[in-house]
């Protein structure tokens, strides 16, 4: 957490010396900070902060290639004179239990297009999702525990 | 250049929330509609914020676009979390094509918890049998 | 003169959206419908101030529709606590 505020600061430094705060520099300056603070790590050289960054940055693509593929299928959905809907209801058991864990995994579920999580059963291992178009249950289940809840795990715990 | 492709963002983003509004109107259940709204709405303006602060291209517009963008993002499941669970236990019907209903059972009306298990019958809130009126699968 | 006939597009699909969610405002069997038309509605109603803001280069309308954003989810977030302690 240190490194990172770290490594903001880096990139205002950056910005403050080249004398543009435009977002180009300001991610300029992040890129090269972090750069540095990898050359100039403690010895053991495993430091958590670390592994975060290209995890994070690996997530965001996914999510976003995410996001992209399963717009086009809803909206060819919504706009198909005779749209194919099967919807349901499934119960997702979960792994994760720090509720940050959850609420991110929550989130994600809903702000990908066509699924919904309707709600957490009260002793928070079991996740209701809700999807628009269901092939295999299953599947499902186990697409959403590999692709979802393993990177939010990797990036948290 | 710039020009076209701040118009090409609009028109995505405004076709996005074209769609958003077509699938609120054909859907044919709550939660269905509720899926095609919340993200292809929230999308379409995320996008089009983008486009305004590629357009007007100010340090002090930067800042403000990007800190509507991530409130459109962290705000929109919220709200359409709470409302799913509200009109799930407000005894909202589900389509008639809907092929499974895990959550069906689960709800204890007296605490307002959901339960691992399945609640007994009396425990559960009343949900109505009625079909929607609108249906479009015929 | 395309770029004006694209500024017409995109606003034909805001309106066009505009009304097919007051469709559902005014059809909506139950109250949720009602309430996730009106939370799609008026952020549709932020999609509309941004593209003004760039067709008449006020960048003050964005800050309209960060404060429309604020109510917006404030609003969706009681009518959803009030609709569950109803039960």
């Amino acid at each position: 957490m240190s490194l990172l505020l770290l490594n903001v600061l880096l990139a205002l430094v950056w910005s403050a010396l080249m004398g543009n705060f435009d977002p180009p520099y300001l991610l300029f300056g992040f890129v090269l900070g972090y750069f540095i603070l990898w050359l100039f790590q403690k010895p053991p050289r495993t430091q958590k902060y670390f592994r975060e960054v290209p995890l994070v940055i690996e997530f965001s693509l996914f999510f976003l290639w995410e996001i992209v593929v399963s717009n086009i299928r809803l909206t060819i959905t919504i706009l198909s004179p005779r749209p194919q809907l099967r919807p349901a209801v499934v119960a997702v058991p979960l792994d994760l239990k720090s509720e940050v864990g959850i609420v991110l995994l929550a989130n994600l579920i809903t702000l990908t297009p066509g699924t919904l999580s309707l709600d957490i059963s009260s002793n928070k291992h079991t996740l209701f999702v809700h999807i628009f178009d269901l092939d295999d249950p299953e599947k499902f289940v186990k697409k959403i525990k590999n692709n979802y809840e393993r990177r939010v795990r990797e990036i948290l715990e | 250049m710039a020009e076209y492709i701040i118009l090409g963002i609009f028109l995505l983003g405004s076709f996005l929330v074209l769609v958003a509004g077509i699938g609120l109107l054909r859907m044919p259940d709550l939660f269905l509609r509720m899926s095609a709204t919340a993200k292809a709405g929230t999308l379409g303006t995320g996008l089009m914020v983008l486009g305004a602060a590629i357009y007007f291209n100010e340090f002090a517009i930067y800042t403000r676009a990007i800190a509507l963008i991530a409130f459109l993002f962290v705000t929109a499941p919220v709200s359409t979390h709470m409302l799913g669970r509200a009109a799930y236990f407000d005894g909202v019907p589900l389509w008639k094509g809907t092929i499974q209903d895990d959550l069906r059972g689960h709800y204890k009306v007296t605490t307002h918890s959901l339960e691992e298990e399945i609640v007994p019958e009396k425990d559960q809130p009343h949900v109505e049998d009625e079909v929607d009126a609108f249906e479009i699968n015929k | 003169m395309m770029v004006e006939i694209l500024w017409d597009v995109i606003f034909s699909f805001l309106a066009i959206g505009f009304i097919s969610a007051f469709i559902r405002l005014a059809k909506g069997p139950h109250l949720p419908d009602r309430i996730i038309s009106l939370d799609l509605i008026s952020i549709m109603a932020i999609g509309f101030f941004v593209a003004y803001a760039v067709l008449y280069d006020q960048s003050s309308f964005l800050d309209v529709s960060i404060i429309l954003a604020i109510i917006t989810f404030l609003g969706t977030v009681a009518f959803a606590y009030y609709l569950e302690r109803r039960v």
